[in-house]
């Protein structure tokens, strides 16, 4: 069982934060400038700045080195999704040695700058405010340890025509025992029902 | 396909079906339904003798009905595995095959389905694609007129392993057909069926005309098509050649094929754009080019799988530049049409992408797995405060992960908690928190996105999986979206407090959206049914205290429906639009106080009172630091 964690007693927080260009992506409608000098008032931040790809080796470079340099122990990243670039981020915070749960992103690129690009001054208003609650949830993390979990070494593919024989096989070849199961009598799919197929024009089966 | 049968860690199980899925990465838990084929498996040795003596004949689906089989049939000579089984929906219980079979005794009519469980580390999905049935677009005739036939039928007319041993014929009168128009694009790109591409049409219709002309050089072969899309290495160079060879391309997308009831030769009426002219051609035989679709239970699969679909119906990738593989249920992953449509070359390729994103974890001897688990403060849960556990929690949790044993507090196992918060939300007694998704970080997060003129903001309440990925879609797809939306993200429509939702009316919101996935796409099993009961009681809430109509909304949007996630928004804008400033002034200060009655109990979570405070230094920061940049 996992223990309830409380925030440290009397942690003095710092907390970084980056605000992503994304190229003319995010910086194209708003100067992240602004954003990064609204950060700065904010409490606990001792370090903000703009970059022009967080994501990139230079940008992920930055954040480890800051986190060194201003001892940081919260990193806030306004930038993409969390879709895309929360594993990326995790693992530069990590790399610096920082639990990777003490990172948050704010997405101020598709669900801000690409969804509003008709409308700059709104779209600087809500890069500041998904930059403050991003930070205000740093606040209140705690570093975590990801879970644990035993592997059953076994495969299932569902579906028996090419695509599904080719990992069948490809899983089979490293080893791994594959269950393939299909729903009518034989395997094959399409294609098996298929005369001679493009581009080679060989036969199906 | 015999490469599969041979390779020793296969294990083929063909008439068998998914039933269920539960379990996570590394740990799944898989029912199979194994079909009862009436023959042993272990006894049958592919002979063929029960066919033979079979006197019952019906259409074999798999010749797509142009050829009979028996009642002891195997669809195809080279079926793999090859076993047959016994139709007992045609079988009249003659028992010859019992006979035939003789010694081996592989004949069994008491066999019955078999369930079987598995225990699994990772799972590829490789359902495939289905057809467009062409006989409702009744221009075409497909259906009432013979020689009109799909693309399908063609590829067994055509088949030296075919009802006809690669003969092609007409169906009205066997006669081999001079003069036939392959139809591209029949149901494909076309706003009133499939409005997408199916990918592979104008190759396999190339390659249909390029084997029929090398057979017999006399056949006349017309291609009709809008565009022909030849995009991968080789393609158009194959195309080169089937004009070289003096197959007719037309630019046209036929209006209409009439018939000629005498002869049955078919008359295509299309437009032919290069000359900008109606024409008009008699054929012998017609073939429709059906488009790519989803397989009838593709929806089924994807409730038993737990995967969401694209706006097409096709299973829908984690991300589709960077994770194309991956469903979004770590352990998932795609291959193939099942994921949209595509050709051999690439669905092979995916097969083995998906091999290989599984084997990672499967060479694995653990996998990691996100720590955003529930936790209980014991001392909060009323088996410890009035000797008596309550049993919401248990009630809550979609996978049995809350415990209550004797008169001891909840308890969470760790192992099989998915993280979805809704035993957090539901506690009674605020006793269970979320980890990373705890009371103190969301209603920070929620005070900072209302400092500054919170009547004109709309917090948007969005799921991790679905409505998050709905509003990142709207983005990707530049549906513009009012700028005031302010959204927070938890994992599940479950976790969505209602004290979030009263404290945010307390501070002045506009407007709340409460947005989680499709009861059908609940990454959590029935997490989105308790989210959604929650949602129904808090509109009957705001409902009674008259709160204007459209304020708070509860939808259900889908990491697809980017277009319905910016018309929501946009529609929520209008409401506040059309308040006047005063009236939802006056509107959010009559409120406050039936916000704060219900807020009683908030300041006694674990980590309130903190966040509280902190909030309080963090909103005049913000407002001077606005004022300041
Ligand atoms: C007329 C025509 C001609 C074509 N010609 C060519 C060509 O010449 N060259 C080329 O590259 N491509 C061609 N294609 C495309 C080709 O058919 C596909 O690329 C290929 O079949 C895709 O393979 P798949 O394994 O993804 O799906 P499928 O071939 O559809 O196989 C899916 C398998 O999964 C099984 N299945 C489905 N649901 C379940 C379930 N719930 N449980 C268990 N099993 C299930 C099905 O029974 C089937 O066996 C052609 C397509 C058509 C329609
Ligand atoms: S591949 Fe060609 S025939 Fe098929 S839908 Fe696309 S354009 Fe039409
Ligand atoms: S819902 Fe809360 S109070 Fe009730 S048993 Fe569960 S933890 Fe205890
Ligand atoms: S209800 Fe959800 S959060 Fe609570 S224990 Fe069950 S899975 Fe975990």
């Amino acid at each position: 069982m996992i223990e309830q964690s409380h925030q440290p007693e009397n942690e003095e927080l710092r907390i970084g934060v980056y605000i992503c260009h994304c190229g003319s992506n995010i910086a194209g409608v708003i100067d992240p400038k602004e954003v990064v000098a609204f950060a700065e008032g904010l409490p606990d931040v001792v370090h903000a700045t703009d970059t022009l790809y967080a994501c990139a080796d230079s940008g992920q470079r930055l954040i480890k080195e800051d986190i060194e340099k201003h001892k940081l122990n919260r990193i806030v990243v306004s930038a993409c999704s969390v879709r895309m670039h929360e594993p990326t981020f995790r693992g530069a915070v990590a790399e610096a040695g920082l639990n990777p749960f003490l990172m948050e992103m704010a997405n101020i690129r598709e669900q801000c700058t690409w969804a509003h690009g008709h409308d700059r001054e709104g779209a600087l208003q809500k890069s500041m405010d998904l930059t403050a609650a991003a930070i205000a949830k740093t606040r209140f993390m705690t570093p975590l340890d990801m879970i644990d979990v035993p592997v059953t070494h076994k495969a299932l593919v569902i579906g028996g025509g090419v695509a599904g024989i080719s990992a069948s096989l490809d899983l089979a070849e490293q080893g791994i025992e594959t269950i393939l199961v299909e729903k009518e009598p034989t395997i094959g799919g399409v294609m098996s029902q298929l005369n001679k197929t493009f581009p080679t024009m060989d036969c199906s089966i | 396909m015999v490469d599969a049968a041979r390779q020793p860690r296969i294990d083929v199980r063909a008439f068998t079906e998914v039933e269920k899925v539960e379990g996570f990465v590394g740990n799944f838990k898989v029912t199979l339904r194994e079909k009862a084929k009436h023959v042993l498996a272990d006894r049958c040795n592919g002979c063929g003798d029960c066919a033979k003596v079979c006197p019952i004949e019906v259409p074999n689906h798999y010749e797509l009905n142009l050829a009979p089989r028996k009642a002891a049939y195997v669809p195809m000579s080279q079926s793999v595995p090859l076993i047959y089984s016994i139709d007992l929906d045609a079988c009249i219980h003659c028992y010859k095959c019992v006979e035939a079979c003789g010694s081996l005794e592989a004949i069994d009519f008491s066999q019955e389905d078999k369930i079987v469980e598995e225990d699994i580390g990772a799972i590829v999905v490789a359902t495939g694609f289905s057809h467009f049935d062409p006989s409702v677009m009744e221009e075409y005739g497909y259906g009432r007129f013979p020689n009109v036939i799909t693309s399908m039928e063609m590829e067994r007319l055509n088949n030296s392993a075919g009802p006809t041993m690669g003969n092609l014929i007409r169906p009205s009168d066997r006669r081999n057909p001079q003069r036939i128009a392959f139809i591209n694009c029949v149901g494909s790109r076309d706003k009133r069926y499939i409005p997408s591409c199916s990918n592979f049409c104008c190759m396999y219709s190339i390659k249909n005309a390029v084997l029929l002309k090398q057979m017999n050089p006399s056949v006349d072969i017309t291609i009709y098509y809008m565009d022909i899309r030849t995009p991968s290495k080789g393609y158009e160079e194959f195309y080169d050649r089937a004009r070289e060879m003096g197959i007719h391309f037309i630019q046209g997308r036929p209006s209409l094929i009439t018939e000629d009831e005498a002869t049955h030769n078919l008359f295509v009426h299309s437009e032919d754009i290069t000359l900008g002219r109606v024409i008009e051609n008699e054929y012998d035989m017609v073939m429709l080019n059906q488009a790519a679709i989803p397989q009838p239970d593709q929806n089924h699969m994807s409730s038993v799988l737990n995967v969401a679909q694209s706006p097409g119906g096709w299973f829908m990738e984690y991300h589709p530049k960077l994770r194309p593989i991956d469903s979004p249920t770590d352990g998932i992953f795609f291959a193939g049409a099942c994921q949209g449509p595509k050709d051999i070359p690439s669905s092979v390729a995916q097969g083995s992408a998906a091999a290989s994103r599984a084997s990672r974890i499967l060479l694995s001897e653990r996998w990691e797995i996100e720590p955003i688990v529930a936790v209980v403060w014991p001392e909060r849960c009323t088996a410890t405060t009035k000797g008596r556990a309550c049993g919401l929690c248990v009630k809550a949790c979609p996978y049995g992960a809350v415990v209550i044993e004797g008169d001891k507090a909840a308890e969470i196992i760790t192992a099989k908690c998915h993280g979805c918060g809704g035993c957090v939300a539901e506690c009674p007694e605020d006793a269970i928190s979320q980890l990373h998704y705890t009371d103190a970080q969301l209603l920070s997060q929620i005070r900072a996105l209302l400092a500054d003129k919170p009547e004109e903001k709309i917090l948007a309440l969005r799921c991790h999986w679905c409505s998050y990925g709905g509003a990142d879609l709207a983005g990707t797809s530049h549906f513009e979206y009012t700028a005031n939306e302010r959204g927070i993200k938890v994992m599940c429509s479950a976790r969505m407090d209602s004290d979030f939702i009263y404290e945010a009316y307390r501070l002045g919101a506009g407007a709340v959206l409460f947005s989680g996935c499709h009861p059908q796409d609940c990454h959590y099993i029935t997490g989105q049914i308790i989210g959604a009961k929650r949602a129904v009681r808090l509109k009957k809430i705001f409902e009674r205290m008259e709160m204007t109509e459209g304020r708070f909304r509860v939808e259900w949007i889908s990491a697809a429906e980017g277009d319905k996630y910016a018309r929501v928004l946009n529609e929520m804008q209008d409401v506040l639009d059309k308040m006047s400033p005063e009236q939802l002034q006056e509107e959010i200060a009559r409120l406050k106080p039936e916000m704060e009655k219900r807020l009683k109990r908030f300041p006694g979570v674990p980590g309130v009172p903190e966040a509280m405070l902190y909030s309080d230094n963090l909103v005049d920061a913000i407002l001077k630091s606005k004022e300041i940049a």
